[in-house]
């Protein structure tokens, strides 16, 4: 699978990005593009030493400026039920195969079955601040639980 | 070209990363760039004056650019390693 | 493409990679691509009491960007056939 697939199937879901300048933006992830730019929306921005705060509506992220970004623990899983309803391996080829060779190509098909929940095998992760996760509301809510570690 | 990475594919692995933090999770993916999906992670955050923190991370997209080394864990030597035991520096960045 | 196809040449032989974090890691050369990213099998770390942080490491991807320098086995360059290779790829105009 390819990390900007994963990324892709990661639309309107929640999720932490930290630059490498140590500063981390949550929010929802609403686009980004090859480059990995991405477009968050009601974003919470950390300073690096993680004791400041900023609410942002709306920012857009440059693809080159991220170290990392955690995903909740789902998303891995609506990549396989996407990947599945087609005849894997062996079968006449994927329309958007498993795992891309050469060519770079990432093949389009933003496809996002915004397919039921599946499992929430996480409860919550690492203590810590935040609370503001829930936000939105609405059917994915919860699965971040704890919010996450601020780096060292 | 890098897909000597395969071989890694659904196995355990300890990502050393620029910044010089050691991140341990299954490999479920990555590209040319060496961007990685890591899945089921945690750091290993080391000290001199205490055991080693297991921090869990969760799910993960590592970008390329802040991945320095991706090596195969031997899971049966692993179980064996007490971590509480163990007292180093953290890794220093890698500086460019 | 020198140093790639160089490197190629020193596949199966023992080398010891300085990475710019420091570690210093000895292995058997794996494999090697256009980005000098490197695969090295039986690793093992030069100063393990200072870096215990890849202990349970076999085999290890390692991004070129952040490697500093190769440690080479002298007997295994052939430093003629490196020179003429050298003014061979000046003097011809590059492929790709």
């Amino acid at each position: 699978m390819l990390p900007l697939t994963l990324l892709r199937t990661a639309v309107y879901h929640p999720m932490l990005v930290e630059l490498k300048n140590g500063e981390t933006y949550n929010g929802h992830l609403i686009s980004c593009d090859n480059f990995m730019n991405i477009h968050l929306r009601d974003v919470i921005c950390t300073s690096r030493d993680g004791d400041r705060f900023w609410k942002i509506p709306e920012c857009y992220i440059r693809g080159n400026t991220i170290k990392y970004l955690r995903l909740p623990e789902d998303v891995l899983g609506l990549v396989k039920e996407d990947t599945n309803e087609k005849p894997t391996r062996s079968g006449p080829p994927t329309r958007r195969p498993f795992r891309g060779r050469g060519d770079g190509g990432r093949g389009g098909h933003g496809g996002r079955s915004a397919g039921s929940g599946g499992d929430h095998r996480k409860g919550g992760g690492g203590g810590g601040r935040g609370g503001h996760q829930g936000s939105r509301g609405g059917g994915r809510g919860g699965q971040q639980g704890g919010q996450l570690r601020q780096g060292r | 070209m890098a897909q000597v990475l395969d071989a890694y594919v659904n196995k355990s692995v300890n990502v050393v990363t620029a910044d010089g933090r050691i991140i341990i999770g299954t490999l479920r993916g990555f590209d040319q760039a060496i961007n990685i999906i890591l899945d089921d992670s945690h750091e290993r955050v080391f000290s001199s004056t205490d055991g080693v923190e297991q921090v869990l991370l969760g799910l993960y997209i590592i970008r390329g650019d802040n991945v320095a080394l991706i090596g195969e864990i031997d899971e049966e030597l692993d179980k064996t390693i007490d971590f509480s035991r163990i007292r180093a520096d953290p890794l220093p960045v890698a500086k460019t | 493409m020198l140093f790639y196809s160089f490197f190629k040449s020193l596949v199966g032989k023992d080398v010891v990679i300085e990475l710019k974090n420091d570690l210093s890691i000895s292995g058997t050369l794996h494999s090697v691509d256009q980005y000098l990213n490197v695969k090295l099998t039986d690793v093992q770390v030069l100063d393990p009491e200072k870096y215990p942080h890849i202990q349970s490491v076999t085999s290890a991807f390692v991004r070129g960007s952040v490697i500093r320098y190769i440690q080479l086995p002298p007997d295994d360059v052939d430093t003629q056939l490196l020179q003429e290779a050298t003014r061979k790829e000046i003097t011809q105009p590059r492929k790709e």
